[in-house]
């Protein structure tokens, strides 16, 4: 059936294309260069003080992207996921949505429960530095590594969210 | 009592001007549907379907939202049987004559004058929000109790600009007010397939673990996203609406997805049925006071004027679809008013252009033709005068930008919304 919805579409699309353009045209913003957000996991902030600019809707999705499957995104995937966005009037939803596809995607890379709780130190290093690209101070490592262990449900998939969907991910 | 007929009592404003806290309702539920993509008055509400291609035939190709018969001969679309007994002409009044009084006959300048109440004079960016704020804006602003974005939707066929018709950039109004906005094909369909189709609803206590770990971030930063562009709902009604989302793409997959199509199947199914049943899904969900959609399809008219037919015959369908729907939801029914009017006309006179059929086509280039239009209000026998037709060719009754007050009207804010925002006025022959 949504392989019969999906013909349907292409076909509607076509028609649309058959009426007025003109006051259809969407501008394309540059693709984001994911080298500027290195995601090897280096250190390149002292502080969240030093993040003051917020990303574009390109750039968080890339660096999302980049995060979670440690490839840049196909630029396919990248204008699928800007149309999805715009069809979206609620960005923060919009965002909630791609990230939850993004982590149910069979080629994520989250670390099990297990493996995360076998070194909850090193989890909590490196995930900030994966979505933050700082390392954490030692209270909000204290703070983290509190919430994890007294919660044994508190697993990386929702740790990762709660990450991408922070604030400070907001920025750069 | 309902909230329709309450009065709260009035109070004394610092200004000193006594207002009532909030108005009377006549209704709690408003659909507005911009008919569009450009209609003309003659194919339209004056049935003459093929009389200005040299033939003779003329008759009703929107058997659900007038009265007429269905033409018998000639037949350049394929005839569905109504979805409703009684036109919706017979449900409400007819204003046949209404106008586009002035701005340029574009579509998305349409859409923005009858969305705010105000005539565009000049030109319009079309990447920007409107100048004037839109009836979502007054409806949240100017209710009371305030309301939540999830009560106002706005759905679109297409993306291009339309996206940017849900709140303005009005200094007093703006994204704070706005409306949830929605292009159901871009969500349901192969994009958001791709996308979301691994995606998974989260149990509360889940949603609130993501909550508790952002939140303990966003106590270690010194910055947040409340500039981030667009309207935002409520982390409740934001879940609410995702958990929605989600549901109306498995339906599409496993094949559930209720269309506003003769055999609920998609055979047939336009872009513009996809936003009406879509449209549907978001009232039955969510019972929202103002909801506002479109049609397009019948744009084609530029080129393919048979097939423009067609696509205007269809989307009548989906709105007797949609009001059938409406009168069979225990909330909606008896208590909804639906607002059916196109953005603008087309020329008169054709273009050089022909389809298969030998017809002519037609584009809107600002002329008085392109101006005219028509208004339906639709609505219980109480509230809305029935079977009443208002208006001929020499004599308008209306204008496209009355619906916004009558909006107002109808919600009851129209009291709350300062001087001089709106030159329309209530359209008060529809109503009892």
């Amino acid at each position: 059936m949504i392989h019969k919805l999906f013909y349907w579409l292409i076909f509607a699309s076509t028609i649309t294309l058959l009426g007025c353009v003109k006051e259809t045209t969407l501008t394309t913003n540059p693709i984001v260069d994911n080298y500027v957000f290195d995601v090897n996991g280096e250190a390149i902030y002292q502080s969240g003080l030093q993040k003051n600019k917020q990303k574009s809707p390109e750039q968080y999705i890339s660096i999302l992207y980049a995060n979670l499957f440690q490839t840049s995104i196909p630029i396919d995937v990248l204008g699928v996921l800007g149309e999805v966005r715009v069809a979206i009037g609620d960005k923060q939803m919009a965002n909630e949505l791609i990230l939850n596809g993004f982590v149910h995607e069979p080629d994520v890379l989250i670390l099990s429960n297990n493996e995360m709780r076998n070194n909850l130190d090193e989890f909590i290093n490196n995930i900030y530095l994966r979505f933050f690209l700082r390392t954490p101070t030692a209270y909000e490592k204290f703070e983290l590594k509190k919430m994890i262990e007294e919660d044994s449900n508190l697993t990386p998939e929702l740790i990762y969210q709660g990450f991408a969907l922070s604030n400070e991910y907001q920025f750069y | 009592m309902t909230a329709a007929s309450s009065i709260v009592a009035p109070y004394i404003l610092p200004s000193g001007r006594l207002f009532a806290a909030s108005g009377t309702r006549i209704a709690n539920h408003v659909v507005f549907v911009l008919f569009g993509g450009g209609i003309r008055n003659q194919e339209s509400v004056s049935q003459q379907y093929l009389a200005n291609q040299g033939l003779t035939t003329e008759g009703n190709i929107m058997p659900n939202m007038l009265e007429g018969a269905m033409p018998t001969s000639n037949l350049v679309f394929d005839p569905w049987n109504p979805a409703i007994t009684t036109p919706l002409s017979k449900q409400g009044t007819l204003f046949k004559e209404v106008r586009y009084v002035s701005g340029p006959t574009g579509h998305y300048n349409g859409h923005t004058v009858a969305m705010t109440g105000n005539y565009t004079e000049t030109g319009i960016n079309l990447v920007a929000n409107p100048e004037f704020p839109t009836i979502f804006e007054y409806y949240r602003k100017h209710s009371d109790p305030a309301k939540a974005a999830i009560n106002s939707w706005w759905l679109s066929e297409g993306l291009g600009p339309y996206p940017s018709l849900n709140y303005s950039r009005h200094p007093l109004y703006g994204a704070q007010y706005g409306a949830n906005y929605l292009r159901p094909a871009s969500i349901i369909g192969q994009s958001g397939y791709e996308q979301f189709g691994n995606a998974e609803s989260y149990q509360p206590d889940d949603v609130q673990r993501i909550l508790k770990v952002k939140s303990l971030l966003d106590n270690n930063f010194h910055k947040d996203v409340s500039d981030l562009p667009g309207i935002q709902n409520t982390p409740e009604d934001r879940e609410r609406i995702k958990n929605f989302l989600l549901q109306e793409l498995e339906d599409a997959v496993n094949g559930n997805f209720d269309v506003a199509t003769p055999t609920n199947t998609y055979e047939g199914l336009t872009g513009d049925l996809l936003n009406i049943s879509s449209a549907w899904h978001v009232l039955r969900e969510f019972q929202p006071e103002l909801t506002v959609i479109n049609t397009v399809n019948s744009d084609v008219c530029h080129d393919l004027f048979s097939l423009s037919l067609d696509f205007l015959h269809r989307a009548d369908f989906g709105i007797g679809w949609l009001w059938n729907n409406i009168q069979n939801h225990p909330v909606l029914a008896n208590d909804t008013i639906m607002i059916c009017m196109p953005e603008h006309g087309r020329n008169l006179e054709t273009n050089a252009l022909t389809d298969s059929n030998g017809f002519g086509a037609y584009d809107h280039t600002g002329t008085d033709n392109a101006r005219r239009i028509f208004t339906l209000v639709v609505g219980p026998p109480d509230k809305v005068v029935q079977d009443q037709s208002l208006g001929n060719p020499n004599i308008p009754v209306a204008e496209s930008i009355d619906v916004v007050p009558t909006i107002a009207k109808i919600l009851g804010f129209e009291d709350q919304i300062p001087a001089g925002m709106l030159p329309g006025r209530f359209l008060n022959e529809a109503f009892i």
